[in-house]
């Protein structure tokens, strides 16, 4: 009873072999579902989000079902199975963040924004979503906006980024450390707006 | 291993679970995600006990216990889930203290939060695993304040099976069951932590043993759609017995409630089907129910059939007797007979002094070979070669396939059963391809867990043998180039798979319905069975092909066969057969003396016939089968209202009666006297999981002399879990299969102007087929396949492509 | 060590990092301008550890020289990394794979993060060596997904040592080969856990396994695997460089060496402190972090799952080391430290915790997934919108004591315990919202300029 599915879309990978190729090759021979993750990374930082079809599609690749790489797929937080915003905003609200005042900075966000957590504006531009820890505590509150992190998000920087994003453009990171300033003194100063976190 | 359960002593295989032990010493724990075998993974944590074992010094004795004299009992700080638990030398279980008590009443508790109280609307209500243990350990009240999690309650999983999302506890066994059990693995749970739910991405549930998931399913969140709210546990007679859908002869129990079957569920039975059945033995019942069953004789007047009374029937076929010559009349039953009407049709058949009978389909070659394997021998293999498309033909053998792939021994049995956790089994395990090989001339769904397949031409498989034989016999031999087109390999592959079996120190070669029939192949084939040392697993068309051959329900010579006998005879008793599907065989049955059918429906032959006796589904009969094995399997009637139709023993006591005899086979119990002296067991007595009386069973197997099926066509019949014959009688399963498929390459489809979801009709051999169109790349250009019929059994067949009629185009359902 | 003589002349264990023996070592080129880059990194002595362990030591000297340092797992529970890497079987010609857990998910910790961003070569170090002790035939970095910076650092370090022949074949001209894949995680903080970790670096759902078998016997694949923390890693590169003797002369009687502490909450410099284990609170709170900037009342020792102490003398002033953490009913964890303010309601700050552990169950077992997952978090939600009713704190303590300990995984007992700790030392303010329906204490604006 299982048969082939017919594919209305063209193949995520048709023109992307030698990627695909790679990316397989990073795993032993029999840990070719190992791949899954990665690919969807693939998928969605190209089409914001995995879609049914290319779930079935990399199903086909790793050699299992849809059913499980939708089950994969939803057990992580940051694969959506939905697109998000070009500018996907993620405020972490746990702990350390909240003490800092991430809750507060969430509600300016959605103010300002007009929209709810998890959901996107009309516009497709922004969405917004709480997140949990992200591993920033030490400068907290933390805004993730895509793949970059923006630290020690105070009411200043926190209209300054709304206002860069508006402009559509991620703003410079202030990278910031903190603490231990054994090897930032060996060095220049430690805020560095050049040095972007790619996105 | 010594292990002390509360008060009980045991002493315990290595490797045993701590929950075994519980159960083994009498005791019980709850328990909800374990299952019978399946791997034990400890997650609804219910089975928690206080364990504890005594500890060695450095020495290697043990630390003793001062007071006691004893070895010191070191307990585990927390409960632990004796599931997940492996009894140690000395090991002590408690099940019994406040502490486990307390435990247990907040598992429960933690399970009821978010399970609805729906039980009095719930089709599990009364065989709920969590309605019996909430009783035993729930606290009774509830002290979750909250509403409870809301989801959807009516989700059709696929047309047999619907998912009732709020129910679900997250045992996890379903999702399990699909990954470890047939391995396809099209249901998941989807999200984590509490908003955790089952679900999947391949709609349908694209797998022939789906059903499962609703018999081990602890609450009623999985429920058998065909049977959703029809009845409630208590009020179903439960009917222990064996399928006779297919010749594995897998254990059932059927649920009966005023005259109709309303489910079949699977039953244990270790050695055959373990707890699983495909979905063709489970949903394929309905048609027993169908409103247009005979439920009273029928005689000819006038040219019109009308009803009459069994004495007037058969009075009627006696009279019509006498004038003919005994050895004028044909009598041939189908191949899902049981012993019991076996023995009738031979005492009718010895009465009326005709050698003409037969029982069919039946292959070219005999059943019974030299090294038949058993099912065990199979889920044991450390080679196998299959031939044929198994999951269609013997669901059972597909899934103990799989067991071999596993490499895991089946377990042994406990004082309680089956092991409730068998710690040899785990999630995801490392399954061993390589040791099976899958052979057929079109895609099938056993190649996707095979470490190597061949695709050979249709009807090559006297090739495909000969081929493989030739590297056994000298493994330097070299295949020509068209040899290696005909058996669909290369000398290179076909060696490796020589080498393969004969290295095997248990090699098993299953032979489905293609290589048995023509005799050619299955000569090539059992010559390779020898030359490899291997054993072989004959998969006969019917549920007791087997049994009919071995107590020789046979013609005395070949042209006495049943093909012979619908030519040669002047007069025909058939049971369950319908030869006059096919026109010409029906043009030449109008010209019979007698024509008496004994059949369930009003079949194309019953039409023509002078008497119509009402028959016994198979679920209305009591008597024996024998599986493709060997093994004596008992068959229940099912309380089920059917008129006063009745299994051939009774035809015989009836027809006997007219005749003023007392015919042998005249009654079940008859027909088991007769038995009991050729086979030296009593079928009365026949325990539930049958007898593999293998020595000395082994009858005397006449020369057989089997029709010769064709050589070469443009249709290849196929094996089919939805047995053809009633599929349109079987609404749920129908729509779950998608019909009747005929299966067309999509090159073909164009040429022969074909579209999927089309439903048509075209001419096999003599037969008008209905079917819908399935356009796949798994049945290779110019080849389409369809499902067999008892009378058009699997193998080539010339169909009039040019002629084919289509009826209604509809969109294809995405499969 | 029973040699009363060696004993007696061996100098005093160095326990604060005002010692001026102390050196700080892992940490001490993060925050440095172009620490990230290969050039850099061998010309401050980089990969002369992995030169040493490969040319001149057999794997079993090494994995001695791990044991003898008394390294402890970083990773949160503290096993001895030298005797865990003993646990694997003798090499059988067949793969076997070393994996670093960087997935870091642990509210309250951030110290591999900045080695991954600013220093990944000290990583790529830490797995040759580990991998070279134990004869790994391949190893793979797990690194959370929201660490982005972090995993391309990672990749492109892994390439720059790829390049220069510090991985892949006969490594530094020595006949061991090694390499590396670097996994991107997806935001799942039970992926730290090292058997949910396998799932998931599988391509499964990254439910816990079931032990045994453990890793060492049965892991990525079911070959024979050992997981590491990062730091427990980079720990051995300078263990291999100035040898056992000097990790050991670190710290307290069953924590040695030194290790990356963290510190968040309104402190004045929040952030990670490399310290001698055996240090204390007191000294990394207030010498290095600079103290509270509001009024404390207790503080996390080791990350969220971590039991809380109240802000008292006795908590201070404990050294932070595995045992002494123990001995007072919590853990050292990861060893980041979240400073809680008078003016954050407890409760509030529990649902907070409770809330994070609630997303983050894999929803495997019934206890977590119902309790954690959605009992316990529904009731701190009602008491924090002041709906909650006083015979609701008895409820609560029952439903956590019904969830400790009977989980499949550490993941629920990692929520019950700061549960347990802020009932025990704080119940009053539970006491006080579930009688009058708001907090004890309130603040309501926590953002700053
Ligand atoms: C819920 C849970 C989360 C964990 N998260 C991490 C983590 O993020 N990083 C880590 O190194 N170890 C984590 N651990 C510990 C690992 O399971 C494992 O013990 C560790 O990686 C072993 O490395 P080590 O011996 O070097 O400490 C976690 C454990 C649990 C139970
Ligand atoms: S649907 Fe049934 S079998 Fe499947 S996880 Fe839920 S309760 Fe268990
Ligand atoms: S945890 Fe479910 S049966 Fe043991």
């Amino acid at each position: 009873m299982n048969e082939t599915h017919t594919h209305t879309q063209t193949p995520f990978f048709a023109d992307k072999q030698e990627k695909l190729a790679e990316i397989l090759s990073r795993y032993p021979a029999d840990g070719r579902r190992s791949a899954l993750m990665p690919l969807l990374w693939e998928v969605q930082r190209e089409e914001r989000y995995v879609s049914e079809e290319r779930m079935r599609e990399l199903a086909e690749i790793v050699g299992t079902t849809a059913t499980e790489v939708k089950g994969v797929m939803s057990f992580y937080s940051t694969y959506h199975d939905q697109p998000v915003g070009t500018f996907h905003i993620q405020v972490c609200s746990t702990l350390s963040c909240a003490l800092a005042g991430s809750d507060e900075l969430f509600d300016f966000l959605s103010n300002e924004l007009g929209i709810v957590n998890g959901e996107t504006t009309a516009d497709g531009r922004f969405s917004l979503q709480k997140v949990e820890c992200v591993g920033s505590c030490g400068t907290a509150p933390v805004v993730q906006v895509n793949d970059t992190y923006y630290e020690r998000v105070g009411r200043g920087r926190c209209r300054h980024l709304v206002d860069a994003l508006r402009q559509g453009e991620l703003p410079p990171v202030w990278r910031e450390r903190g603490g231990d300033t054994v090897g930032a003194a060996k060095a220049e100063p430690v805020k560095q707006p050049t040095d972007r976190g790619e996105g | 291993m010594k292990v002390r359960v509360n008060d009980v002593e045991l002493d315990l295989a290595p490797g045993t679970s701590a929950i075994d032990a519980v159960f083994a010493a009498g005791g019980d724990v709850p328990y909800f995600c374990s299952q019978e075998y399946m791997s034990p993974i400890g997650a609804c944590r219910m089975c928690l006990a206080q364990v504890g074992a005594p500890r060695k010094e450095r020495d290697g004795s043990w630390v003793m216990d001062e007071a006691t004299g004893q070895p010191k009992i070191f307990w585990f700080p927390n409960l632990m889930a004796t599931c997940t638990t492996q009894v140690m030398e000395g090991m002590v279980i408690d099940t019994l203290s406040e502490r486990v008590k307390t435990a247990q009443n907040g598992m429960v508790e933690f399970t009821l939060i978010n399970h609805p109280l729906d039980c009095p609307v719930c089709d599990k209500g009364g065989a709920c695993e969590l309605q019996d243990r909430s009783y035993e350990f729930g606290d009774g009240l509830s002290r979750f304040q909250f509403d409870k999690r809301h989801n959807e309650k009516h989700h059709p999983l696929s047309d047999l099976i619907t998912l009732d999302r709020e129910r679900c506890i997250q045992c996890k066994r379903c999702v399990r069951y699909f990954e470890e059990v047939p391995g396809d693995e099209v249901l998941d749970f989807i999200e984590r932590t509490a908003h955790t739910y089952i679900g999947t991405a391949d709609p349908g549930l694209p797998s022939n043993f789906t059903g499962n998931i609703a018999d081990i399913c602890p609450v009623g969140a999985l429920l058998d759609a065909s049977s959703r709210f029809r009845g409630r546990n208590w009020e179903y007679d439960h009917t222990r017995t064996t399928s006779m859908d297919d010749a594995t002869g897998a254990a059932i129990i059927v649920d009966a409630r005023t005259g109709r079957i309303e489910r079949i569920k699977a039953a244990l039975n270790p050695d055959v089907n373990k707890t699983w059945i495909d979905d063709g033995t489970r949903f394929g019942h309905e048609y027993a129910d169908s409103p247009d069953r005979l439920t009273t004789p029928l005689i000819r007047r006038q040219g019109k059939l009308e009803p009459a009374t069994w004495d007037e029937a058969t009075a009627f076929i006696a009279e019509r007797l006498k004038g003919l010559s005994g050895k004028d009349v044909g009598i041939a039953i189908r191949s899902d007979s049981t012993l019991e009407e076996g023995v009738a049709a031979m005492a009718l058949a010895e009465e009326l002094g005709t050698g003409q009978l037969d029982h069919a389909p039946r292959p070219a070659a005999t059943l019974i070979g030299n090294q038949v394997a058993t099912i065990t021998d199979l889920a044991t293999a450390d080679a196998i070669l299959v031939v044929g498309d198994l999951t269609e033909e013997a669901g059972v053998l597909d899934l103990r396939v799989k067991d071999a792939l596993k490499g895991v021994t089946p377990p042994t049995l406990m004082p309680h059963g089956v092991p409730i956790a068998d710690l040899r089994l785990k999630e995801h395990m490392p399954r061993q391809r390589e040791i099976l090989t899958v052979a057929a001339p079109y895609r099938v769904d056993l190649m996707r867990h095979a470490g190597a397949t061949v695709r050979y031409p249709a009807g090559g498989e006297a090739a495909f043998f000969r081929a493989l034989g030739k590297l056994a016999a000298d493994a330097n031999a070299l295949l020509g180039e068209a040899d290696e087109a005909a058996a669909g390999m290369s000398t290179g592959q076909a060696r490796a798979l020589v080498a393969r079996l004969a290295a095997a120190k248990r090699g098993v070669i299953v032979l489905g319905g293609l290589a048995l029939n023509r005799r050619e192949s299955a000569e090539a084939a059992r010559a390779l069975v020898k030359a490899v040392g291997a054993k072989e697993l004959a998969v006969g068309p019917m549920a007791n092909s087997y049994g009919l051959e071995l107590l020789g329900v046979l013609p005395s010579h070949e042209r006495y066969g049943y093909a012979g006998m619908l030519d040669g005879a002047k007069a025909l008793v058939l049971s369950h057969l319908d030869p006059a599907q096919d026109g010409e065989v029906a043009e030449r049955l109008r010209g019979k003396d007698l024509l008496v059918v004994h059949d369930i429906f009003m079949t194309e032959t019953a039409h023509l016939a002078d008497v119509v006796l009402p028959a016994a589904s198979v679920y209305e009969r009591d008597g024996t089968v024998v599986n493709l094995e060997g093994r004596f399997l008992p068959v229940r009637a099912a309380p089920v209202d059917a008129g006063s139709s009745t299994d051939l023993t009774g035809v015989a006591r009836a027809l006997g009666e007219a005749m003023g005899k007392r015919l042998e086979g005249r009654s079940v119990r008859s027909a088991r006297r007769v038995l009991k002296k050729r086979f030296d067991i009593d079928f009365a007595e026949l325990p539930d999981h049958g007898l593999l009386p293998r020595a000395k069973s082994r009858g005397p197997v006449k020369a057989l002399a089997g029709e010769v099926a064709a050589g070469t066509g443009n249709v290849l019949v196929v094996p089919s879990m939805a047995r053809a014959e009633y599929l349109s009688r079987n609404r749920h399963l129908a729509a779950a299969v998608g019909g009747n498929r005929l299966r067309v390459n999509p090159e073909d489809a164009v040429k022969h102007n074909l579209t999927g979801g089309a439903e048509v009709r075209l001419k096999v051999g003599g037969t008008w087929r209905q079917a819908v169109v399935h356009v796949t790349d798994g049945v290779p250009r110019g080849l389409m396949t369809i499902p067999s019929l008892p009378e058009q059994p699997v193998g080539l067949a010339q169909a009039d492509l040019a002629g084919i009629v289509v009826e209604q185009v509809r969109l294809e359902v995405a499969s | 060590m029973s040699d009363q003589v060696a004993t007696a002349a061996k100098p005093a264990p160095i326990l604060s990092r005002h010692d001026p023996r102390y050196e700080v070592t892992m940490y001490r080129y993060v925050g440095v301008e172009g620490a990230h880059t290969l050039d850099f990194y061998r010309s401050h002595g980089g990969y002369e550890a992995a030169r040493k362990a490969l040319t001149s030591m057999t794997p079993a000297q090494v994995i001695d020289e791990v044991k003898a340092s008394g390294l402890r797992g970083r990773g949160g529970a503290g096993f001895p990394t030298g005797v865990k890497w003993s646990f694997m079987a003798p090499p059988d010609g067949k793969p076997r794979y070393l994996v670093c857990n960087a997935d870091e998910s642990e509210p309250g910790s951030f110290k591999d993060r900045y080695i991954m961003e600013d220093d990944p070569h000290q990583l790529v170090e830490g797995m040759i060596i580990g991998a070279y002790a134990m004869q790994m035939t391949f190893g793979f970095l797990y690194v959370r997904g929201e660490y982005y910076l972090g995993t391309t650092r990672m990749e492109a370090a892994i390439a720059e040592a790829r390049a220069a022949g510090l991985l892949g074949k006969n490594i530094l001209g020595s006949d061991f080969s090694f390499d590396i894949t670097v996994h991107r995680g997806a935001g799942a903080y039970i992926c730290g856990e090292e058997t949910a970790l396998m799932n998931s670096l599988e391509g499964l759902r990254a439910n816990p396994r079931l032990k045994p078998p453990f890793p060492a016997a049965a892991g990525m694949y079911g070959r024979p695997t050992t997981i590491n923390n990062v730091t427990s890693l980079t720990s051995s590169v300078h263990i291999i460089n100035r040898g056992a003797a000097w990790f050991a002369s670190m710290g307290t009687d069953d924590s040695k060496g030194t290790k990356l502490y963290q510190i968040s909450g309104p402190v004045a410099r929040t952030g990670v402190y490399e310290m001698p284990m055996g240090a204390t609170f007191r000294e990394l709170i207030y010498d290095f972090a600079g103290g509270p900037t509001m009024e404390p009342k207790a503080f996390i020792p080791g990350g969220s799952s971590t039991p809380m102490f109240p802000w008292e003398d006795r908590f201070l002033d404990m050294p932070m080391d595995y045992g002494t953490l123990a001995k007072n009913g919590s853990m050292l964890g990861t060893g980041g430290v979240i400073v809680i303010p008078r003016d954050k309601c407890i409760v509030d700050a529990l649902y907070n915790l409770v809330r994070f552990y609630a997303h983050e169950s894999c929803g495997k077992c019934t206890p977590c997934r119902e309790g954690v997952g959605h009992w316990l978090p529904r009731m701190y939600q009602k008491l924090v919108s002041g709906l909650g009713r006083p015979e609701d704190v008895a409820l609560l303590e029952s439903v956590a004591s019904n969830i400790k300990g009977n989980a499949f995984c550490p993941l629920a007992d990692a929520c019950i315990g700061p549960v347990q700790a802020s009932l025990k030392w704080f119940r009053d303010e539970y006491e006080y919202l579930a009688a009058n329906g708001k907090s004890k204490y309130a603040k309501n604006d926590w953002w700053q300029a």
